[in-house]
């Protein structure tokens, strides 16, 4: 009798299936790996599991019961337990408080020794080790996790959902977690893992099963794939190389980064160590991997949003030590960010005001700190016309960015930043949420830039848009670069080994 | 198709906002025993009824406006000053030190030097807050509030020490010499020049945050400050000068209000007119010309209150009772639209 089964399980989100007739089933004592890129599907899946989301269509099935949960809670009371990506802790209560934290069998007055006794014997079968007194907020991210796993194993849980669980361990921390899983395993629990780092998956699971686009691609026996076999089936697409691609000559160098490091301790931000890059002038680098890895660090040191701890970043033979955002931007270094409506736009003012939020100063849009209206409507009347922006409604100009289509968000930012005087422009998850034609245009527009002699570094999970945009391609991996790959010997399965921490020699 | 939409909710919401007002207030009428036509009569009489009375509304209005406006620029850039009461003293309190001691300056000078001297104290007052908030992240909701208390009380302190008139025994301070007074503009009545300052700074703070750069960025800061940050905009250089010019706005609110009205500083002189600032800048959606609006109608019921208490004995509490009636409905109205946009938010979205 497998402990779960899922059959059938459609879900859509305004129209787009982010699941389509997938069909999962989880034994006792088996570690099942659920692969794939982003947006892939994994996490819907899981949520639609735990109660979060109702699947359109489709049946669970829990120890051979139809069982469609409608909430976490009947999850968890049935036994099914999710430790998410971000952890649900109460950062100010200790170990012990969260862990019976609104607890079915809590009396009016709790027994804490009690359930001190039973979280300790807990912690000790499966080496899940953590003081039960310390604050949440003074254990590291991985005893955080571990309290994660303790309270699913104390409300009697025989399967747990980990989604990225090792996303923020360090690789010994790794190696412990998968020691608990693997005791976990021996005592017959079932063990649902999301991830996308092949290393773990041949490491740890029994099977694994492959989504892409919100279908089921692939289900596999572990021992009987390889890694190079599971990136096929994660990315595989057909490629569009249609885009103008002009010859270049690259001759010179547009940005150098020596040996950049992130000052990564605070706001957790992720690290970028010891970065080493060249784009030189007619050129796309791409920037792949896994998001989460460095990418949006990487932008912003280079922006100027961040600081730099170390090293040196060169624009067309000027070092940017010292220099503003503003210094930057004046200096050449275009950004399209990935979080357009938090970082590049300012939602709540108008097409006009967002078309000139780097520059508002200059002539002819400000003459002596006063604004020239008329300048400035002029300006997003040309723009709009240049970029294709449309407004739905009769405010043009005057419309509220919030109101805007993503598309039409996206293609204002470029025509802000995609100026005569930009140099290099970096475009991070630029074709995010696009419909085709945006994305298409989009690209086009990035293309155009490199065929002008300009430089381009194209972040992207996309892996698609990597391999069809750029002339060369350097893979994030923890904060490093792994591997810059040529547009000639880039294949999917190079480029996705390297994306999951797999460099080629350890392959061989 | 948007805008109009907005427009007839808008309309709407103002009509359903007036009839819950004027029913409340007719019903209070009622319960103390007079007749509510009558009651009205006397409430729109006290307003249009005599040249001293509507004059009245704009004496009132005056440190409103300007308190109101020092809020209203501030909160644009998400910072909550709650500190114009404590800002008023002490521009009142700067006032009347320059206009008493600067004897040798002739009249119309000093008046302009004690109301500067005003703005700017009271901008660097405002300015501890900006600080503590850049510095050390404290809230400036509880920095504003307790700057209130020792400015208030510091007021306190003065009259009767330093500050005392030496020829009396009351806590306050020495006459104004005429030379350094605001002048009465209309006789027999309190209107004032002091007015017409409040209104020119109306017109002043529109033009500085829709025609300049300054107030585009304020604008930008206030509405999204990591978008702004990401763009090169100093988000706290922008906060430190919405706050230096809301202390300073709400400063020069003291300033004529001791040079003007009172003649003399002395104790509860703001009439909390600090803490009205805030909800005329939430009623006025912290536009200047609404501030001004919204001032002289909050005036104008005031005045129309008081003549109904003293003639008909109708308690002019009722005023203030269907004033905190109207925010509550301005804002539960807010409330209400900010769901529905959340509702629609929350349909879409893929993991």
């Amino acid at each position: 009798m497998p402990l779960l089964q899922m059959k059938h399980i459609c879900k859509s989100f305004s129209g787009v299936y982010a699941n389509e007739d997938i069909n999962l089933t989880v034994e006792k004592g088996e570690i099942h790996a659920l692969l794939g890129e982003n947006g892939a599907g994994k996490t819907t899946l899981m949520n639609i599991l735990f109660g979060l989301y109702r699947a359109d269509s489709g049946e669970i099935f829990w120890k051979d019961q139809l069982a469609n949960f409608t909430s976490p809670k009947e999850a968890i009371a049935a036994g099914v337990g999710m430790v998410q990506q971000h952890f649900s802790l109460v950062n100010k209560m200790t170990v012990l408080d969260n862990v019976i934290l609104n607890l079915k069998g809590n009396a009016f007055v709790l027994n804490r020794a009690a359930a001190r006794a039973r979280l300790v014997e807990l912690a000790e079968k499966y080496g899940l080790q953590v003081n039960p007194d310390a604050l949440i907020c003074e254990l590291s991210v991985g005893e955080q996790q571990r309290v994660e796993i303790l309270k699913a194993l104390y409300r009697n849980v025989e399967l747990l959902i980990l989604d990225e669980p090792t996303g923020v361990l360090t690789p010994q921390e790794t190696t412990q977690f998968f020691d608990v899983l693997r005791n976990l395993k021996n005592e017959g629990y079932g063990i649902i893992i999301i991830t996308h780092r092949m290393s773990e998956i041949m490491a740890i699971s029994d099977r694994v099963t492959i989504l892409r686009d919100g279908k089921q691609v692939a289900d596999l026996v572990t021992a009987e794939t390889n890694p190079g076999e599971l990136s096929a089936y994660m990315i595989g697409r057909e490629l569009n190389e249609s885009y103008n691609i002009e010859e270049t000559p690259k001759a010179e160098n547009m940005l150098v980064m020596k040996h950049v490091s992130n000052d990564h301790k605070h706001h957790g931000r992720h690290k970028i160590e010891a970065i080493d890059l060249v784009i030189r002038k007619g050129e796309i680098l791409g920037i792949a991997g896994v998001e989460g890895n460095g990418q949006k660090e990487l932008a912003e040191v280079i922006t100027g949003i961040q600081k730099k701890k170390s090293g040196q970043i060169i624009l067309d033979g000027q070092d940017m030590a010292g220099k503003t955002i503003r210094e930057r931007y004046e200096a050449g270094i275009s950004y399209i960010s990935e979080d357009r409506l938090s970082d590049s736009l300012i939602t709540g003012m108008n097409i006009i005001d967002n078309l000139l939020l780097r520059d508002y100063k200059k002539l002819p849009f400000a003459k002596h700190s006063i604004v020239n209206r008329s300048a400035m409507r002029k300006n997003a009347k040309e723009k709009m016309q240049q970029y294709q922006v449309r407004a739905s409604g009769k405010s043009g100009v005057d419309t509220q960015v919030r109101l805007l289509s993503g598309g039409n968000q996206q293609k204002l930012i470029i025509a802000r930043e995609l100026t005569d005087s930009a140099k290099l422009i970096i475009a991070s998850q630029p074709t995010r949420g696009l419909d085709i034609g945006a994305t298409e245009f989009v690209r086009q527009q990035l293309i155009n830039q490199r065929n002008a002699g300009k430089a381009v570094m194209l972040i992207s999970a996309d892996l698609e848009e990597i391999m069809a945009l750029s002339d060369r391609i350097a893979v994030l991996f923890g904060g490093k670069i792994v591997g810059v790959l040529s547009r000639e010997e880039a294949t999917v399965q190079k480029i996705g080994l390297l994306m999951g921490g797999i460099s080629e020699e350890e392959e061989k | 198709m948007q805008n109009e939409k907005n427009r007839t909710r808008a309309v709407t919401d103002v009509i359903i906002i007036l009839v819950l007002t004027i029913l409340t207030g007719t019903i209070l009428i009622i319960a103390c025993g007079a007749n509510p036509a009558d009651a009205y009569a006397l409430f729109f009489r006290g307003i249009f009824g005599t040249k001293a009375g509507f004059t009245e509304i704009f004496v009132k209005a005056c440190p409103l406006i300007l308190t109101g406006l020092g809020c209203a620029v501030v909160y644009r850039t998400g910072f909550f000053n709650i500190g114009a009461e404590g800002q008023f003293y002490v521009g009142a309190m700067i006032t009347t030190i320059i206009a008493l001691n600067l004897t040798a300056v002739p009249g119309i000078l000093r008046l302009i030097l004690a109301l500067a001297a005003g703005f700017v104290a009271g901008g660097l007052w405002a300015l501890i807050a900006a600080v503590f908030k850049a510095k050390f992240n404290i809230s400036e909701i509880i920095v504003t509030i307790m700057l209130n208390y020792i400015a208030i009380n510091f007021l306190g302190y003065a009259v009767r020490s330093f500050l005392m008139d030496p020829a009396g025994n009351v806590p306050q301070s020495a006459k104004i010499d005429e030379a350094a007074q605001l002048k009465v503009l209309i006789p027999a009545t309190r209107f004032h020049a002091g007015i017409l300052i409040a209104v020119a700074c109306v017109f002043v703070v529109w033009f500085f945050l829709d025609k300049t750069t300054m107030g585009y960025e304020l604008r930008a800061v206030g509405l999204n400050k990591r978008g702004s940050a990401c763009n090169g905009i100093s988000v706290m250089k922008n906060i430190v000068l919405s706050a230096f010019l809301s202390g300073g706005l709400s400063a020069v609110a003291g300033g004529i209000e001791v040079l003007a009205t009172q003649k003399k500083l002395l104790e509860g002189i703001s009439a909390n007119c600090g803490y009205t600032a805030v909800l005329i800048a939430l009623v006025a959606f912290n536009h200047p010309i609404g501030v001004l609006i919204v001032a002289v109608l909050y005036s104008a019921m005031q005045v129309g209150a008081s003549s109904m208490q003293r003639q008909m004995g109708v308690p002019s509490s009722i005023v203030n009772i269907l004033i905190g009636v109207v925010v509550v409905l301005i804002l539960a109205r807010e409330l209400f639209h900010k769901i529905k946009i959340r509702n629609n938010k929350e349909k879409g979205g893929r993991a």
